[in-house]
């Protein structure tokens, strides 16, 4: 999506930048890393490879449904991402996605603050009325963080998807513009 | 892809899509009302509109598309599984798009037809499907097949400007397995 391409949004603790091609390598990191890589349909696909990263991001550059940012801290190094994906104009809505891939950055706020960030973008620049994501039943740190932006839980979504081959239960939340 | 498997049980058969079902598609999708139920589908498409759908969903390896008729070769509507090979899971979307087939217990056939296909042949863990709130027939239908309500996404959907709430409905092998 366009409008990402020179947005440059700043927050408290992260600064978050449209992701560009030259940060595959970065990609590539933070997805060989187990712990990362735990939280994200990635436990399925242990062999991560620069190529396989190139091929994932020529499909989502190109999707116009999808802005895509790294994410910094204040003097500047990449720590993560953090996605809208499934932008949906007529329905006014986008699902959230979000990973510290620097591991010694967790737990110090900077998820949550890049999570305000875009969805500060997601209702004031995009319009859109209702953010919402899934995330495995047992990210307690990941839920901590979402509920501190205003997430509600919706739903439990049973065998959602694997991990390591065996079936894991998903929470679906959401956050919306008007309460 | 357009299934090739025949599946056939007392009161409706599901075969292959034509391309000689397409017009019959195209001219009930004029149904306001059709259209709002099925939530897929804005504005009625054109004929090369139609025909584009068709296409796509041929190409689509992970689509799986039959037509829906009753047990005296009558279309009646159709019925899809959008398949997530990695996680073991589909979306199963439905609609009996003539409404003088409402009614007769076509929908909930042809539902169960496919969740066998889907934990049997394709060996899935999950099919789920979100539907209107207010779609009170197609929820009871769903419940009948052993759908699962498993969350409540919040103004998840707009109809002419008015937010809808959406069900989240969910059958898991275990669910099946059971029945």
């Amino acid at each position: 999506m366009t409008v990402a391409d020179e947005t440059r949004l700043e927050g408290e603790l992260v600064l978050l930048r449209p992701r560009v091609d030259d940060d595959l390598a970065l990609f590539a990191r933070w997805h060989g890393n187990p712990d990362v890589r735990h939280w994200l349909h990635m436990s399925e696909i242990p062999n991560q490879s620069l190529e396989l990263e190139r091929q994932r991001w020529q499909i989502a550059r190109n999707d116009p449904t999808r802005v895509s940012f790294v994410i910094e801290t204040l003097d500047g190094v990449p720590i993560g991402n953090i996605v809208l994906v499934g932008i949906d104009a007529a329905h006014r809505r986008a699902e959230l996605g979000i990973a510290i891939g620097e591991k010694e950055h967790w737990g110090r706020g900077y998820g949550t603050d890049a999570i305000r960030v875009v969805l500060r973008f997601a209702f004031e620049v995009l319009n859109l009325r209702r953010v919402e994501l899934i995330t495995d039943i047992d990210n307690e740190r990941g839920i901590r963080a979402y509920e501190k932006c205003g997430f509600v839980r919706e739903g439990v979504l049973r065998a959602k998807r694997l991990r390591y081959g065996e079936p894991l239960d998903m929470l679906i939340m959401s956050v919306l513009r008007e309460g | 892809m357009i299934s090739e498997s025949i599946l056939t049980a007392e009161k409706v058969r599901l075969r292959p899509v034509q391309e000689d079902d397409l017009a019959h598609f195209q001219r009930w999708l004029a149904d306001d009302e059709l259209r709002r139920w099925l939530g897929s589908v804005d504005e009625q498409p054109s004929v090369a509109e139609e025909f584009d759908w068709y296409v796509s969903k041929r190409q689509d390896p992970d689509t799986i598309l039959w037509a829906i008729e009753s047990a005296d070769g009558a279309l009646a509507g159709n019925i899809e599984l959008r398949l997530n090979a990695l996680n073991r899971r589909a979306e199963v979307g439905i609609g009996i798009f003539d409404r003088e087939q409402w009614g007769k217990g076509y929908g909930t056939e042809a539902m169960r037809l496919v969740l066998g296909y889907a934990f049997g042949e394709l060996k899935l863990n999950r099919v789920e499907l979100a539907t209107d709130e207010e779609n009170v027939r197609a929820i009871r239908s769903y419940e009948k097949c052993g759908c699962v309500r498993e969350g409540l996404m919040r103004k998840h959907r707009l109809i002419d400007g008015r937010p809808i709430d959406s069900v989240m409905m969910a059958v898991i092998r275990s669910d099946w397995e059971v029945r």
